[in-house]
């Protein structure tokens, strides 16, 4: 579904991403795992379109999506998650969500995407009137992942989902990414907490330095000596 | 019920916009009731038109981040396309009388100049900002801004070089006697300046609330990168701010022209008095402009009554700098940013 090769990208002359390639096959659930600064989000910026590559090919399904504009590529059925969420502060929680199906014109499949969202996450339809700038941590990752199923996304790419959350909501978090995969999403997860990743997730990918130096099965990283010493310091 | 309405205004009345808007009123009630009605209706009328400029520029300001000071020259090319169309048809009109088109041609003139706003933003867009923007975003609202007083420059002697310096004003868009508003004589242009306004405003309140485009706007002025993740374009969510901004400008210099006949720097006085509303109020705040547009008229008014000709502009400054001292986020304003919404 999602195919990158030879990817170089980064902010302005600073390059970031060297020669990465990586694949995401449809319904697969895949994490892309790494120290702080590898590159993990530049990589998903730059398929979300928000960052254009210097080089290097993004296929999706097909299609080379690389340099294309960020809502040009949502609109192709890609959706990102971003670290910080980016939500509407000053629209409700209903509004934001409203905002999220912009790219769908029609009433009854935005009916659908909005009853399976809130059927996902029960506490944004208590909250529907409330000001997403108002909410809990919790709630707003809830409210970004849930803004950006709206947009009725094949691929999902999803950073940090346990940035800035307590463990408890961590694992909440990570359960509605569980259902979503076993509604047949496809979902390419960044993600620093390796231990809990690497459990969840099919395959696993490892960047270190804008490069990636491993991959494979998650429960193969997750036995791998130089995962396990570098990452989980065992 | 009614009492909870009546605690939430209660509470409102205690935030410095709701202080300032009420002392607004009864500063107007009592010079109304002291010097006479021409003071609510010269604020009113006025106040419209200034809410409508502020209005463009806070948009323009909220979604594009740009501290627009070229915004007075769209009110000039409003009120210049109008006089180009309006004159024609009045001359036709004292030949060949004709009822139907004297109540039309009014519209005629406001709807081109309204167009020709909306085009010359739409092309400020597409010819200025975006290679800006495209070249570099560092430094951006001063890079923009230096980019704004340029144009403006260019602009003014543009208009100097092509069409003069003499005043091309008319009259008045309707014929008729003045209409008689508790006791004070107002001419029907003042009037439909006012109404107009008015349905302007709601207009493109509804427009911003209740349409896709519209939330997609607000949306944009809120948070640029998730509006991109959620797949709004947002270079032609920039050209239609832009082009909408400026149309508002220019409907406001269409509409007054028989107050400010167009020349080429009729638009300084509207840009500062747009922007000290816009800083009254807080930057970027679009509801709140048209309140400050009246609250500023009031203010010139007053000032005009009590103080004398001659220190309209006085009395807004220092107010100005004592708001950017004591309150800079504006009376209205709060830490979250966004357009139409506080």
């Amino acid at each position: 579904m999602l195919e990158i090769s030879n990817l170089n990208a980064g902010y302005g002359f600073l390059q970031i991403l060297r020669d990465v390639s990586l694949k995401v096959n449809e319904a697969e659930y895949v994490s892309l795992i790494g120290p702080n600064g590898a590159g993990k989000s530049t990589t998903l910026k730059t398929i979300a379109g928000i960052i254009k590559p210097m080089s290097g090919q993004i296929l999706f399904n097909g299609e080379d999506i690389g340099g294309r504009s960020g809502s040009r590529v949502t609109r192709l059925g890609v959706s990102y998650v971003s670290e910080e969420m980016n939500l509407f502060t000053n629209m409700t929680v209903h509004e934001n969500m409203m905002m999220g199906a912009y790219t769908v014109r029609d009433k009854d499949v935005k009916h659908r995407l909005l009853d399976f969202a809130y059927g996902l996450f029960p506490r944004l339809e208590e909250r529907r009137n409330q000001l997403a700038g108002t909410m809990s941590g919790g709630e707003r990752k809830m409210l970004g992942i849930g803004r950006s199923l709206m947009a009725d996304p094949k691929l999902l790419l999803v950073d940090e989902p346990s940035f800035g959350l307590a463990p408890q909501l961590t694992d909440q978090v990570f359960e509605s990414l569980d259902t979503l995969r076993n509604e047949g999403k496809t979902i390419l997860v960044v993600e620093q907490n390796v231990n809990k990743t690497l459990s969840v997730t099919d395959r696993g990918y490892v960047m270190e330095n804008g490069r990636i130096g491993l991959e494979g099965p998650s429960s193969e990283l997750a036995g791998d000596p130089h995962v396990r010493k570098v990452f989980l310091g065992i | 019920m009614l009492k909870s309405m009546f605690q939430k205004i209660f509470d409102w009345l205690k935030t410095a916009g709701g202080i300032t808007v009420a002392v607004s009123v009864i500063l107007l009630a009592l010079a109304t009731w002291d010097q006479g009605p021409y003071i609510l209706v010269n604020t009113v009328v006025t106040g419209g038109m200034l809410g409508l400029v502020a209005m463009g520029l806070a948009v323009i300001l909220g979604v594009l981040n740009i501290a627009q000071f070229a915004h007075g020259e769209y009110f000039m090319i409003g009120g210049l396309t109008a006089y180009f169309v309006i004159t024609p048809l009045q001359n036709y009109l004292t030949v060949h009388p004709n009822a139907f088109l004297a109540a039309v041609s009014p519209f005629i003139a406001m709807i081109f100049a309204t167009l020709a706003g909306a085009i010359a933003g739409a092309l400020t867009e597409l010819l200025c900002f975006r290679p800006l923007r495209a070249r570099s975003r560092a430094n951006w609202v001063m890079n923009s801004f230096l980019l704004t007083v340029g144009l403006s420059v260019i602009l003014v002697n543009g208009d100097l070089l092509i069409f003069g310096a003499d005043f091309k004003g008319i009259v008045g868009y309707w014929q008729g006697a003045p209409l008689s508003v508790a006791g004070v004589y107002v001419s029907i242009d003042r009037v439909m300046a006012f109404v107009l306004a008015i349905v302007i405003v709601v207009g493109f309140w509804s427009f911003m609330k209740y349409t896709r485009t519209g939330q997609a706007i607000r949306a944009v002025a809120q948070d640029e990168l998730g509006a991109l993740m959620v797949g709004i374009g947002l270079e032609w969510i920039m050209v239609l701010t832009m082009a909408l901004g400026c149309a508002m400008a220019a409907v406001a210099g269409a509409s007054l022209l028989f107050m400010y006949p167009s020349y080429p720097t009729v638009g300084l006085e509207p840009l500062y008095m747009a922007w000290f509303v816009v800083i009254l109020v807080g930057l970027g705040n679009v509801m709140g402009a048209l309140i400050g547009g009246f609250m500023v008229s009031l203010l010139k008014v007053l000032t005009v009554a009590y103080v004398g000709e001659g220190w309209q502009f006085v009395i807004p400054s220092v107010l100005i700098i004592l708001v950017l001292i004591f309150k800079p986020s504006g009376i209205f304003g709060s830490e979250v940013r966004g357009v139409l919404d506080q």
